[in-house]
């Protein structure tokens, strides 16, 4: 339902960041993580970021994701072309 | 054997023998839509023991929209002003007339976005535009709407307005225990969802699992972690005892997220929502504040509150209730598919009917086609 994927925190003015993403730059609000600070791992729902881990549990996560994103993938869901091309496919779902 | 083969094996053990203990079937239900589709993806079901059964739960937010509010949404798309900004999976459901995406090619101006910003963003963009967001989601995703609320009302948004069909997710399980003994629901503990629980936190259970004396577990995404927090349930109902457990601590606290909390309260109360299948659920909807009342599309576009009839032949209701499976319903995987979907359960992609469609057994009771979680134990 609610997937949140984990991303690393590469910048940060305000509430507003960037996260890296597997290499993908990926805009992040941090209004719900307001300790967060560049660095860190997050866990990051439809733009937000809502939790802190720490880098071990996030490589873990990302693993399942992924496979999860690739099953997702298989048969491209509603309105997967009209992704922004910056999401990775995974965040463009209904969250 | 790797170590997560290992961890792997040792949990699967511990889960049979505990389960071989019990006499009878047990049944639990995993809340969580992105659980259901990880647990078919890895094969569960054919690794655990015959009297251990998973069943789907309403924790899938495309799945649980009424089809009202579906026919809201396209309603509202379809007014030549609006820009209807939503999330992907939303636009392929099936209203009472077409979906979204049917509208959308009829002329009306839908757009998906990522996130709850981007639809702000969109309304400062084109100020001669109302843009309306359409949101659903439980509490992970509310507080993303509720932020953009925040933002309308200190950019002053004059164009902005948000159709909020968020839910609660604590009185929707509650309200399944409560129909149970009329429904049928047999149930012995749930799968807790674990990006919910981020927001909410642990404790949000302890009301159920004090009034109801059922086990909650909640757990991560992963195979092995599944199998974990699933191991727990069969060993608290091997000893009949109902507790709370978090197997999902590295991102789940005992409070949840208090500045998501703060936030959702600052902007939400608690109110009635209409869940499909489920009904009118006290307490289960996030109504928007009088204070935001001018960024509340409901208010704004004064919308009717009737209650539409769901499609008579489409089962999803029962599926996201525990009381049926895709196959006992006609249209799953003939009139039905991925591909034209009648039903929200096979839109989404988390969906129980596309789950399984794409992972289900083929026939009736077979084994699943494919299980790919280590079935290392002996
Ligand atoms: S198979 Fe289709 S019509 Fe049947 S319950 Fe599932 S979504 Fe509804």
């Amino acid at each position: 339902m609610c997937l949140a994927i984990p991303a690393k925190l590469i910048e940060l003015k305000g509430d507003q960041g960037v996260v890296d993403l597997h290499s993908t730059r990926l805009p992040v609000n941090t209004l719900l993580i307001p300790e967060a600070k560049i660095g860190d791992w997050l866990l990051v729902h439809a733009g937000f970021a809502i939790q802190r881990i720490d880098s071990r549990a996030a490589a873990q996560t990302w693993a399942a994701l992924r496979d999860l994103a690739e099953a997702a993938e298989e048969s491209p869901p509603a309105g997967a072309k009209d992704r922004p091309d910056a999401a990775p496919r995974v965040t463009g779902e209904t969250p | 054997m790797t170590r997560d083969e290992k961890e792997t094996a040792s949990i699967l053990h511990r889960l049979r023998s505990s389960a071989a203990a019990c006499p009878r079937t047990l049944a639990f239900m995993e809340v969580c839509g992105t659980h259901t589709m990880s647990a078919f993806r890895c094969g569960l079901a054919s690794v655990l023991p015959k009297n251990v059964r998973l069943i789907s739960g309403p924790g899938c937010p495309v799945c649980v929209t009424a089809q009202g509010e579906i026919d809201r949404m396209i309603e509202l798309a379809r007014r030549p002003e609006v820009t209807l900004c939503t999330y992907g999976d939303m636009v392929r459901v099936p209203g009472r007339r077409g979906s979204l995406e049917a509208a959308r090619r009829e002329g009306a101006r839908v757009q998906i976005v990522y996130s709850s910003l981007d639809a702000v963003a969109r309304a400062r963009a084109e100020p001669a535009r109302r843009v309306v967001f359409a949101a659903v989601g439980f509490e992970t995703t509310a507080p993303a709407t509720a932020a953009a609320l925040l933002a309308a009302r200190r950019l002053d948004l004059a164009n902005f307005t948000v159709l909020a069909s968020h839910k609660r997710i604590i009185p929707a399980m509650r309200a399944l225990l409560q129909g149970a003994p009329r429904s049928g629901l047999g149930l012995d503990g749930f799968l807790c969802p674990g990006h919910v629980s981020v927001i909410i936190g642990q404790q949000a259970y302890e009301p159920l699992v004090r009034e109801f004396n059922v086990a909650c577990v909640i757990g991560g995404f992963e195979p092995v972690q599944i199998l974990r927090a699933l191991a727990d349930l069969v060993d608290l109902a091997r000893d009949h005892r109902a507790a709370l457990i978090n197997q999902y601590p590295e991102a789940v606290t005992p409070e949840g997220n208090q500045a998501a909390r703060k936030l959702l309260d600052t902007v939400f109360q608690a109110g009635p929502a209409r869940w499909r299948g489920l009904g009118e659920i006290a307490q289960s909807g996030m109504i928007i504040r009088e204070s935001f009342a001018r960024f509340d599309a409901r208010r704004v576009f004064q919308l009717s509150e009737q209650a539409e009839r769901e499609p008579a032949s489409c089962l999803c209701g029962k599926v996201i209730s525990g009381l049926a499976l895709p196959p006992d319903c006609k249209l799953f995987g003939r009139g039905c598919t991925p591909i034209s979907p009648i039903g929200p359960c096979m839109v989404s992609s988390e969906g129980t009917c596309a789950a399984w469609f794409k992972y289900g057994p083929r026939d009736a009771g077979g084994a699943p086609e494919r299980h790919t979680l280590q079935e290392a134990s002996a």
